[in-house]
């Protein structure tokens, strides 16, 4: 087992990993930016290093310098968390010659897998359905070829992409060259990748993800689905819950299996998660996640495994200690992303002072946070406050106790989607379970209309 | 950088400025300038007989230094011979550099000017951000 851990990242993933390397009796190395100095992340570990200016490219994207303080303290290895590195082959390349040991799959995998149209290839050769669709296509004209083939709407994609970057749906031919230009300028401008491809875009289908165990020796497990459809207009999550609602055994099965297929067709090791787009019983595999997600509590509150603790353990060269048969989950739970966002203008992320922070507590209550009272929200990074996470017998209970949760909490001196997440819980429709990616911007669609 | 991040590294300044008992100390990063003061002794006027017992406070030198800190996470290695505190620099000069993964960092003077303080040991460790020397212009 490892003796150090370097933890490339910063906020609530941070204060995560640290408390998973703590109960396994590993000393952690915290990386902080200027902005980021007084951070909740920067205290729990053992030892910190400053390792560049607030903005992430010079400091949580360093690669020397980050490289440099895990040799200085005498780290074994590096856990990257979520976003930042997370995903960077070069990244773990350079730890691995370093003699780090990077706490995540081989930059092999990475690649392929960051890699949308390859991943997307690769699936299709393992037997997993995927989206009808495109490889890279180089122009507008291509574009337009395809799109025609499988037939309007479709969605323009960065094969570079995620979180939404690069991604344009596209209902008519007319639109095709707006988008092309607008979607390959955003990939350009985010990943340095501007290539695209086409998809069918699907109306309203359910976003459910499968998360998988893989270690070394062979060993593949599934722990089940979470339902991440409750997304913002922008396609980013913000409500979770494990298991998904409303799904048929049958598909939930055929999902399972084919996860656990696919992830050891492309030799997949350490955590990670297949994202499926679902529309009645059609399902089709979106992306593969290379890293351990926002929204794994949800995974974890039902099924009793610490996923982190198992990142590290797979890591390090140990087996899985558990098959496919020891794994049942119990209960349903949901995940609430306190953001710090204004859900009455567009979801403006904001900066500033908060003032007040209580967050929830009491039975079948999780919050995974690194904020508190009088701590600052800077200006450069992702807009998460906070994980609230609510785990109940059943989905109606778990939601009960989210809803008392969210009553709880009092965040002040930014705006955030605590309210905003508490009125969805109250939807009809949600409390039905097994809306589509769609229900919540056509919510907000018909909000913003003037009655 | 935004207020926050000044008044963070502010903060840092404000900690170097007392151990290394100057009154100003000032940092200059790209196109911003921070300049930290430690607030004048001006208490209320004492009566001409002290106390005995307690000792005369410790004069405060008033000095205009430039703290040249660390870009990078890496090892310490001082120019030799040594920048030694107290040395004039007639020219603009290597004072060390900081070796990252092999790479070597120079740390240059930024011109000329007298070390009043060497904040480093060879060898040691820096993160970014970290005072390496102050030099008084």
């Amino acid at each position: 087992m490892f003796k150090k851990v370097l933890i490339a990242n910063r906020g609530e993933i941070a204060l995560r990993i640290n408390r998973a390397c703590h109960e396994l009796g590993i000393a952690t190395v915290a990386i902080f930016s200027d902005a980021d100095r007084a951070s909740l992340h920067v205290r729990h570990a053992d030892e910190a290093f400053c390792v560049g200016p607030g903005p992430a490219t010079r400091s949580y994207l360093n690669i020397p310098n980050i490289i440099s303080a895990a040799l200085i303290s005498g780290c074994d290895a590096i856990h990257p968390g979520y976003g930042f590195l997370a995903e960077n082959a070069r990244f773990a390349e350079i730890a691995a010659d370093h003699g780090l040991t990077f706490i995540g799959p081989t930059p092999a995998v990475i690649n392929a897998m960051g890699d949308k149209a390859t991943a997307k290839r690769l699936m299709q050769e393992a037997g997993v359905p995927t989206t009808p669709g495109s490889g890279i296509v180089a122009s507008v004209d291509e574009a337009r070829a395809v799109a025609e083939q499988i037939g309007f709407p479709v969605l323009l994609k960065a094969t570079a992409g995620g979180g939404g970057k690069g991604m344009r749906e596209v209902h008519a031919p007319a639109e095709l060259p707006t988008a092309y230009a607008t979607a390959q300028a955003e990939a350009e401008a985010s990943f340095k990748d501007g290539r695209l491809y086409v998809e069918k875009l699907m109306v309203n289908p359910r976003h459910i993800e499968v998360q998988v165990l893989a270690d070394e020796h062979g060993g593949v497990v599934h722990l089940g689905e979470r339902d991440c459809s409750v997304q913002k207009p922008s396609h980013q999550k913000l409500i979770e819950e494990a298991p998904a609602a409303e799904l048929d055994p049958g598909l939930r099965a055929r999902l399972h299996h084919i996860a656990t297929t696919a992830t050891r067709a492309v030799r997949y090791t350490n955590a990670g998660t297949l994202e499926f787009l679902v529309s009645g019983s059609d399902v089709y595999f979106m992306e593969m996640n290379t890293r351990i997600q926002v929204e794994h509590p949800v995974t974890e509150l039902i099924y009793g495994v610490d996923l982190v603790k198992e990142q590290i353990r797979i890591a390090a060269g140990e087996s899985l200690g558990f098959t496919q048969d020891d794994l049942h989950p119990h209960g349903h739970a949901i995940e609430v992303r306190v953001n710090a966002e204004d859900p009455e203008n567009n979801f403006a992320p904001a900066a500033g002072t908060l003032t007040t922070v209580v967050f929830p507590g009491g039975p079948g209550i999780r919050v995974d946070t690194h904020v508190y009272g009088g701590s600052i929200v800077p200006p450069f990074y992702d807009s998460m406050l906070a994980k609230i996470v609510a785990v109940g017998r059943t989905r109606e209970s778990a939601i009960l106790r989210m809803e008392r949760a969210l009553g709880e909490t009092r965040i002040e001196g930014v705006k955030t989607t605590v309210d905003f997440c508490r009125e969805l819980l109250g939807d009809e429709r949600f409390r039905a379970g097994g809306v589509g990616v769609g229900w919540l911007p056509s919510l907000l669609a018909r909000r913003a209309q003037p009655v | 950088m935004t207020e926050d991040v000044i008044a963070v590294r502010a903060r840092a300044l404000a900690g170097a400025l007392a151990e290394a008992g100057f009154a100003r100390l000032r940092v200059r990063d790209g196109e911003t300038e921070i300049e930290v003061r430690r607030a004048s002794h001006s208490a209320p006027a004492r009566p001409s007989r002290a106390v005995p017992a307690e000792p005369a406070p410790r004069p405060i030198v008033e000095r205009m230094a430039d703290v040249i800190s660390s870009d990078v996470v890496g090892i310490v290695r001082l120019a030799r011979p040594a920048i030694v505190e107290g040395q004039e620099l007639d020219e603009d000069r290597e004072l060390a550099f900081v070796e990252t993964l092999g790479i070597r960092n120079p740390v240059r003077s930024r011109g000329t000017g007298h070390v009043i303080a060497v904040f480093v040991t060879e060898g040691q460790p820096v993160e970014y951000g970290q005072a390496l020397f102050a030099i008084e212009r």
